[in-house]
C-alpha cells in the first residue's frame, strides 16, 4: 500500500506540470484564423505543423533564438563558476564570518530586481552597453543571483571538514582546495545551478525590454511577447512560438539530467 | 558630438521614434520610418518597437529616469499629462508654422485634447470614437434591423435582447470609465464636476445614475457576458467566436476582425438617451525634451502626422486619420474593406467629448474598472454601493493629478 503511495504522486505531480506543456504542443498544431476553442483540445481536428514556420514571419525567431543563446553560453558559465567560489568561500570562512556572509546573501536576495532597474540603466548607460547584449550577460559576473551562490555553499559546507583540512595540510592553495576537492564533489550543485541558470538567462524578459532597442539585438522572450499580443484566433502561432521557445532549455536539461541524478546519488 | 550645439541646423543624423502594438500593427509605422527616410536621404529614424503597451509606458518611464529617452513617442492623450507635467515633453506648438502644418486641416477636438496651458504638445495622429462592432450574421439570423443613427437606448436593448439566443449574449460592454462616459453624456449628465480640474465623480447625479443603471442592468439581465464566461474568453474572443453580437469598442479592433475568416462583422453608431455623443481616443506624436534634435524630431513628426504618413497609417486600417482630408479618402473610407460603414467613424467626430486630461488619469481609470466591475458582476454590490466607493477612493488621486497640473 506504502509503497506505490510514493510513485502515485510522482505521477500526479507530473501530470500536473505536463497538461500545460501538452495543450501548448495540441494548441501549436491548430489551424490559425479559427475561433479557439471553447475548452481543452486534444488534438485539432486538423493538424498543421506549417504554425511552426509561420511563427519565423512574424518575428526574426533565429536572429532572437542567436542573441539568446550567445547570452547563455557565456553567462552561464560564468554563473557557475563566480557562484561556486562564492559558495566555496562561504562554506570555508570562519564561523562568524561565514554567518555574516550568508546573511548579506539573504538580504541581497530579498531586494526586489525592479529597485535596481535604474541604478543599473545609469550604469550601463554611462559605460556605454546599451542596446547590446552586455547589461543581459553582466549579472552573470555576479552569480546571476545569490541564490545560486548559497546552493553551493550548502553542498560544499556539507563535504566533511577534514577533507579541507588534510588538503591544507599538504600545502594547496584555496583555489586548489576548490578545484580538486569541493567542486569535484559537489558536481551536482554545479549542474543544477547551470540548468537554473540556463533556464533563468533563456527567460530573462525585463532587461533585455529596458536595453535593447535595435530589433536585430532582441532575444527570445521579446519574440514571444510579440506573438502574445496577436489576436486571440493566431495563439497557435504563439504557441508554435513557445514550444521552439522551449526546446533549447528542455535540451540543456537533458544534457545535465544524467550527470545531475547519478552524482546527486552519489553525494 | 554637433548634435549637442542647440541653435544649430539640424546636424544629428539618427532619430529613435517608440511606439507599442504587435508586429502587425507596427508595419504601418516602419512604412512611415521607411517612406520618410527615402524622402530625407541622411536622416536615419530607429524604430522602437514594443509589443505591449503596458511594457511600452515602462520603457519610457525608465528610459526617461536615466535620461536615455527616444527622440519622439506616440501615446495616447489619456496618458501624455504624467509626461507633460514634468517637463518631459517639448510642446510642438513652436514647429507647427515652421513645418508648414495647417491646424485648420485637423479636426479640432484631438488638437484641443493634446493643447496643454494654451499650446500644442503632441501631433495626433488619429481620432478615434467608441462604435458598436456587430456581427451581421447574426442579426440576419435574428431578423433584426442594423444599428442606424439616433437609434435610442431601448432599441439598444430590445436588439440585444433578441440576439441573446443559446450561447449568444447580444451586447458586450467592458466596465470602465471611458465606455460608462458616453452612455452618461447622452442621458445630459456628466462624469466629473469640472473637466480641467477635477476633483471628483460625478456619478451621483440622477441623469449620471441612469446610465450607470442602464448598463449594469444590461450586465444583470443576461444581455452580456457573466464573469466566469469571461473569464473563459475575452469580449474580443467572445465577439469573433461568435458569442457577443454587438461589441463597443474604437477603431482599434478594425485590422484585427479583418483578419477573422468567417466573421462578417460592420460598425454602427452608438445608441442615444438625447443627444448625439460620442468619446475621443487619440494618439499623438510627442517630442522629448531630452532630445538632442528637436528639430529633426518635429519633421518626422510633421510628416508621420501630415499627408504621407496619415495615409499610410490609414491604409492599415487601425487608424481614423485626424487629418480631414485623408480621413475623407479613399485610405480610410475603402468601401472593399470591412467595416463597409466607415464613415460611422467620421459622423461622430462633430459630437466628441474626451475624458480629463491629468497625470493621475491612468490610475483613476485603473480604480475604477475594479469598482465598476464589481457593480457588473458582484451580487449584491449595488449602484449606491459603486458610485459610493468611486467618489471615496479616487478623491485623493483628483486631488494630486490637479496639484501636479498647477
Amino acid at each position: 500500500m506504502k509503497r506505490w503511495i510514493r510513485p502515485l504522486g510522482i505521477v500526479i505531480a507530473c501530470g500536473l506540470f505536463v497538461l500545460p506543456l501538452l495543450f501548448m504542443l495540441t494548441g501549436s498544431l491548430r489551424i490559425p484564423g479559427l475561433p479557439p476553442p471553447d475548452g481543452f483540445e486534444w488534438l485539432p481536428d486538423q493538424v498543421r505543423w506549417a504554425n511552426y514556420s509561420s511563427v519565423f514571419g512574424f518575428v526574426s525567431l533565429w536572429s532572437y533564438m542567436v542573441n539568446s543563446l550567445i547570452v547563455v553560453a557565456i553567462a552561464v558559465p560564468i554563473t557557475v563558476l563566480v557562484a561556486s567560489w562564492a559558495g566555496f568561500a562561504i562554506a570555508t570562512a570562519r564561523p562568524r564570518v561565514q554567518k555574516t556572509l550568508i546573511v548579506v546573501s539573504l538580504i541581497a536576495l530579498m531586494v526586489p530586481l525592479s529597485a535596481l532597474w535604474i541604478p543599473r540603466f545609469v550604469l550601463f548607460k554611462w559605460l556605454g552597453f546599451t542596446d547590446t547584449l552586455v547589461p543581459l550577460i553582466a549579472p552573470a559576473l555576479m552569480a546571476t543571483t545569490p541564490f545560486y551562490v548559497l546552493i553551493f555553499a550548502l553542498v560544499y559546507a556539507r563535504i566533511p571538514k577534514p577533507l579541507y583540512e588534510a588538503a591544507r595540510l599538504e600545502g594547496l592553495s584555496p583555489m586548489a582546495i576548490w578545484r580538486r576537492v569541493a567542486f569535484p564533489l559537489g558536481r551536482a550543485a554545479a549542474f543544477a545551478v547551470a540548468v537554473l541558470a540556463f533556464a533563468w538567462h533563456w527567460a530573462n524578459f525585463i532587461d533585455p525590454l529596458m536595453y535593447l532597442s535595435s530589433e536585430e539585438r532582441f532575444t527570445v522572450p521579446l519574440a514571444l511577447r510579440a506573438l502574445q499580443s496577436l489576436e486571440p484566433t493566431n495563439h497557435s502561432i504563439l504557441l508554435a512560438g513557445a514550444v521552439i521557445a522551449t526546446v533549447p532549455p528542455v535540451i540543456a536539461f537533458l544534457i545535465v539530467q544524467r550527470a545531475f541524478f547519478v552524482r546527486a546519488l552519489d553525494a | 558630438m554637433a548634435a549637442c550645439t542647440g541653435n544649430a541646423a539640424p546636424t544629428a543624423n539618427s532619430i529613435t521614434l517608440q511606439v507599442s502594438g504587435e508586429r502587425e500593427e507596427t508595419a504601418v509605422y516602419r512604412a512611415i520610418v521607411t517612406a520618410y527616410e527615402n524622402d530625407n536621404p541622411g536622416i536615419e529614424v530607429k524604430l522602437i518597437e514594443v509589443a505591449d503597451r503596458d511594457d511600452h509606458l515602462t520603457k519610457l518611464a525608465t528610459s526617461y529616469a536615466v535620461g536615455d529617452p527616444p527622440d519622439v513617442f506616440l501615446i495616447n492623450f489619456r496618458e501624455y499629462s504624467q509626461f507633460v507635467v514634468r517637463g518631459a515633453i517639448t510642446p510642438f506648438e513652436g514647429y507647427v508654422d515652421d513645418a508648414g502644418i495647417d491646424l485648420a486641416e485637423y479636426y479640432p477636438a484631438p488638437i484641443e485634447a493634446f493643447t496643454y496651458q494654451d499650446a500644442l504638445q503632441c501631433m495626433p495622429q488619429n481620432v478615434s470614437s467608441l462604435v458598436v462592432y456587430y456581427n451581421t450574421d447574426l442579426f440576419e439570423r435574428a431578423g433584426v434591423e442594423e444599428p442606424n443613427a439616433g437609434w435610442t437606448w431601448e432599441d439598444f436593448r430590445a436588439t440585444g435582447e433578441t440576439l441573446t439566443q443559446g450561447d449568444v449574449r447580444g451586447i458586450g460592454i467592458e466596465p470602465s470609465v471611458i465606455r460608462l462616459a458616453p452612455f452618461v453624456w447622452s442621458n445630459g449628465g456628466e462624469i466629473v464636476d469640472d473637466l480641467d480640474e477635477p476633483s471628483a465623480f460625478t456619478l451621483d447625479t440622477p441623469e449620471a445614475r441612469e446610465a450607470l443603471e442602464f448598463l449594469v442592468s444590461l450586465a444583470h439581465d443576461g444581455l452580456m457576458p457573466t464573469e466566469k464566461e469571461l473569464a473563459a474568453q475575452d469580449l474580443v474572443t467572445r465577439f469573433i467566436t461568435s458569442k457577443v453580437a454587438m461589441f463597443l469598442s474604437s477603431r482599434r479592433e478594425a485590422p484585427e476582425f479583418r483578419e477573422v475568416r468567417g466573421l462578417n462583422w460592420d460598425v454602427g453608431p452608438l445608441p442615444i438617451a438625447d443627444e448625439e455623443v460620442g468619446i475621443l481616443h487619440s494618439d499623438g506624436y510627442c517630442i522629448s525634451s531630452l532630445s538632442k534634435d528637436p528639430d529633426a524630431a518635429a519633421d518626422l513628426v510633421a510628416y508621420a502626422a501630415g499627408q504621407q504618413g496619415q495615409t499610410l497609417a490609414a491604409l492599415g486600417g487601425r487608424t481614423v486619420p485626424s487629418l480631414i482630408a485623408v480621413a475623407q479618402s479613399g485610405a480610410f473610407l475603402n468601401p472593399t474593406q470591412a467595416p463597409a460603414r466607415s464613415e460611422v467613424f467620421l459622423d461622430a467626430i462633430p459630437n466628441l467629448l474626451r475624458t480629463p486630461v491629468i497625470p493621475t488619469w491612468p490610475e483613476i481609470e485603473d480604480l475604477a474598472h475594479e469598482i465598476l466591475t464589481r457593480a457588473f458582476y458582484e451580487p449584491g454590490y449595488t449602484i449606491d454601493d459603486a458610485i459610493e466607493a468611486l467618489r471615496a477612493e479616487t478623491g485623493g488621486l483628483f486631488a494630486e493629478g490637479v496639484d501636479q497640473l498647477q
